[in-house]
């Protein structure tokens, strides 16, 4: 059972470590607390059912379209929206309550188009592995897989590629890196594409584990990953990643009996902030942040 | 338009726009004087309501001791919320915030036994008794009626709950220019230099979150005597962000600017109902209300884009950083 | 004379580099203290060590017999002890009257509980509080400017407000911290002429960090050198400027 935890876990710990990198990554680098980002893995659900159930296309092509889809919508955003306002060097308030703003419209567009009612995929919902005592479904099996995927090509794209160093050192230092005279234009694109990417696959690995989705379960999902972003350090991109595993294994670790009974799973998303709040108290930076800012 | 409806919407319109306005003061309060990032507003409307309701249906106290009980709930848990989260960081403060009213909504939908569950308060004496928490506020109702001649109750609503916004927004304008608020916009604007002067930042601090998350409170009572039934799903994050857009409408740091911001955002919301030409006849009433908030959204985008020191302010003294 | 301020053993390391290395000092009562030293030897970590902006690892603290280390700063100012900041932070979105005001201690109209239960004490209070503080612009020739936002001072009134402002806490030891960098000429006499008046009229002491020699060699009666961390010399202006020590120090050439 504790082992099957530890696994079930690792899948929603996967989900929100791949949503965090995006909001860290867009945090980072342009000091905005995305809060449409719940929203956008809903689009990216979305997207993914309509390539899958309106176009018919096979899961993965569902989920490529979906990031591609999310990392389109995030440049427009940035065309219309964040670019203009960046320009009139507006504050974080600012940029914060607009990004709320987008969340509405965005919600409201999905809800226009599809409705309330629940989706699901085109998979087999009862097929199972089983490797020793866990049991693991079609969903968490792709979910590990492409989390582990996205995470590694991620990292190595942070860590090897110039623009990816780039991005580390805006996220770590802004004003060092402007000086440096680095393309802050094509770094901010690079930027969005990614978390528009992780955003859309986020969305469709989630709804996949899910089973079901409906349009307000990308806002469920936010708080935890905002969660997992502060726990990680804001602007640290692998603080992001840790934080994610470490909040989803946590989240699902305290359900077992073995905690004098463990906590009831419905209480799970607190069980998230709990961990949170603890962590910040003892390091109110995060685990891989800086102290002050805003 | 289509012809506008009876006074009788208007009169609601009238009451939410004065419940809006208890609830904005707390914000004001919270951000424009103290400038912390409180998100979680609604999640303390919350704890006024159901403490309120539960006494009175449950319990069986009076609705005169159950209120201010209900109001210093919602001030202690201002408390509680702000002691481990007010040294953190803004922006993780604020990320903090929605997660306790989320989580405040969360134990509400589950927590049958003391909240009546996601069916709300309705569920309070128990399941086949509908449970009625509103008898004394109608009594009061009809009394203030009776003394002032007025015989539809809608009206009566409407006064008493513009007389108490009123009297509230005068003594928080009152408490600004104290000594005390002085300490607060210092505070606001550096606290190490504040700190360096000897004021324990810290308690200040607390107190703001506290007092506005009383007034939340307060809203909450109010909005629990309007609607005499309500469920957890009456306080979304959505409510709070209406309260900010309120915020910035009538213009950060200007207390009496709340009142004016949420009638004008009241009003101009429920005339969006009355939107019967193209393209919105071409929707039914659910997407109607899709795009209704969907506006809301474009209009919190465009305020924040183009008029940050909202409809009052002028644009040098911008303290939406 | 006792010592108002006595600093024991005062250490503090940042990402394992002592900034301040196991350094004493003592400030006596009724006394200007210069705290001079070449770049990097450690004197602001010290200056806030003392003043409670930064937890030093080891060491001692007290201030008037008080122990002070380890409280958080607004306690510390409410022992007595005040001090500006390198950047005079005058509160720009507020008048300098109000700045000066928010200085004044034991106000029951900044605390919640005065405001509804003790108002008539408060009303009282807010009058003398500011009197005082017309009093102290008076004195630093800023009175004109009370009800100007103070954001529109020039760097030079705002060192004075700083000035102003400390003074309304009514301290017992003032911690400068460079008082004179970049300032003109005639203001630089100002504040020399306001920390010797002081000092004479009111028996304020004083702690003061700056590189400006000549003024150090003007206002302090006690000079304390430091250099990487540590404490080199204390003695007199004279004793200290011919030391080689600290000619040593000066020009790079010790350690």
């Amino acid at each position: 059972m504790f082992v099957q935890l530890l696994v079930n876990g690792l899948v929603t710990g996967s989900v929100y470590a791949i949503a965090a990198v995006g909001v860290s990554l867009v945090y980072g680098i342009l000091r905005l607390v995305n809060f449409a980002y719940g929203d956008m893995m809903t689009f990216g659900a979305f997207a993914g059912y309509f390539a899958d159930a309106t176009l018919g296309l096979p899961m993965i092509a569902s989920a490529a379209f979906a990031m591609a889809a999310g990392a389109a919508l995030s440049i427009a955003l940035d065309v219309v929206l964040w670019r203009p306002l960046r320009l009139r060097r507006a504050g974080f308030m600012a940029l914060f309550l607009a990004s709320i703003g987008v969340a509405l419209v965005l919600r409201q567009a999905i809800l226009l188009v599809w409705g309330p009612q629940p989706r699901a995929y085109d998979v087999d919902p009862f097929k199972v592995y089983v490797v020793g005592d866990v049991r693991l479904s079609l969903a968490q099996v792709a979910t590990i897989v492409s989390a582990t995927l996205a995470i590694v090509a991620i990292g190595l794209f942070l860590a090897r590629t110039s623009t990816g160093r780039v991005m580390r050192a805006l996220s770590d230092d802004r004003t060092l890196a402007q000086v440096s005279g680095i393309d802050v234009n094509r770094v901010v694109v690079v930027t969005w594409i990614i978390s528009g990417a992780t955003a859309g696959l986020a969305g469709v690995l989630a709804a996949l584990v899910q089973s079901t989705f409906d349009p307000n379960f990308g806002f469920q999902l936010l708080l935890p990953v905002f969660a997992a972003v502060v726990l990680g350090g804001i602007g640290s991109a692998y603080g992001a990643l840790a934080g994610g595993l470490v909040l989803g294994i946590a989240t699902e670790l305290s359900t077992w009996e073995g905690f004098g009974g463990g906590v009831d799973p419905v209480y799970k998303p607190v069980v998230a902030f709990v961990v949170l709040i603890v962590a910040l108290l003892l390091r109110p930076q995060g685990l891989f942040g800086h102290a002050r800012a805003v | 338009m289509s012809v506008l409806a009876s006074g009788e919407f208007w009169a609601f319109v009238g009451v939410m726009a004065g419940i809006y306005t208890l609830f904005t003061l707390g914000l004001q309060v919270q951000f424009g004087l103290a400038g912390l990032l409180n998100f979680g507003q609604v999640g303390f409307m919350a704890i006024g309501a159901y403490t309120m309701a539960i006494l009175v249906a449950k319990e069986g106290w009076s609705m005169w001791v159950a209120t201010p009980l209900a109001i210093a709930a919602a001030a202690l848990a201002g408390v509680l919320v702000g002691l481990p989260t007010l040294r953190l960081r803004g922006d993780y403060f604020a990320i903090v915030t929605i997660a306790f009213s989320e989580i405040v909504r969360w134990v509400a939908t589950n927590e049958n036994g003391l909240t009546g569950g996601a069916q709300g308060t309705i569920n309070l004496a128990g399941q086949g008794t509908a449970a009625q928490y509103n008898g004394q506020w109608e009594r009061f109702q009809r009394w203030v009626g009776a003394q002032l001649h007025v015989g539809d109750k809608d009206v009566v609503m409407l006064l008493l709950v513009w007389a108490a916004a009123l009297i509230l927004v005068w003594l928080t304008a009152r408490l600004a220019r104290t000594p005390w608020g002085r300490v607060l916009r210092a505070i606001r604007e550096d606290e190490d230099a504040t700190a360096s002067l000897g004021k324990p930042v810290f308690a200040y601090r607390l107190q703001a979150l506290a007092l506005g998350a009383a007034m939340a409170g307060l809203a909450g009572c109010v909005y629990a005597w309007q609607f005499s039934f309500f469920s957890p799903d009456d306080f979304q994050p959505l409510i709070t962000f209406f309260g900010w857009m309120i915020l910035i409408l009538g213009g950060v740091g200007r207390v009496w600017g709340v009142p004016v911001g949420a009638v004008v955002f009241g009003f101009l919301f429920a005339a969006t109902r009355f939107f019967d030409f193209a393209p919105f006849s071409y929707l039914d009433s659910a997407d109607r209300a899709y795009v209704r908030l969907m506006l809301i959204g474009l209009a919190i985008i465009l305020l924040v884009v183009f008029r940050p020191q909202g409809l009052l302010g002028r644009r040098d003294e911008m303290v939406l950083e | 004379m006792s010592a108002l301020l006595e600093a024991r053993g005062v250490s503090k390391a940042f990402a394992g580099v002592r900034a301040v290395d196991d350094a004493s000092l003592t400030v006596e009562s009724g006394s200007i203290t210069a705290l001079i030293g070449p770049n990097g030897a450690g004197k602001s970590t010290l200056f806030n060590c003392i003043s409670g902006f930064v937890r030093p690892d080891h060491g001692h603290i007290e201030l008037a017999g008080r122990r002070i280390d380890r409280r958080p700063p607004h306690r510390i100012v409410r022992a007595g002890l005040g001090r500006t900041l390198q950047t005079a932070r005058a509160l720009t979105r507020m008048t300098v009257l109000d700045n000066v005001r928010l200085a004044a201690p034991a106000h029951p109209g900044e605390r919640l509980w005065g405001v509804v239960a003790r108002r008539a004490a408060s009303r009282r209070r807010e009058l003398e509080v500011t009197e005082q503080a017309h009093e102290l612009l008076r004195l630093v020739r800023l009175d004109g400017h009370a009800n100007a936002l103070s954001g529109t001072l020039s760097g030079g009134q705002r060192k004075l407000l700083d000035l102003a402002r400390i003074l309304m806490a009514a301290p017992r030891l003032i911690l400068l911290d460079e008082p004179v960098a970049g300032v003109a000429p005639a203001l630089r006499e100002e504040l020399l002429a306001h920390v010797l008046g002081l000092r004479a009229d009111r028996g304020l002491s004083f702690l003061i960090v700056e590189h400006d020699l000549g003024f150090v060699m003007q206002a302090s009666d006690r000079v304390v050198v430091m250099n990487e961390g540590r404490v080199l010399v204390e003695g007199t202006p004279d004793e200290v400027r011919n030391d080689e020590r600290v000619i040593d120090a000066y020009l790079g050439t010790a350690g």
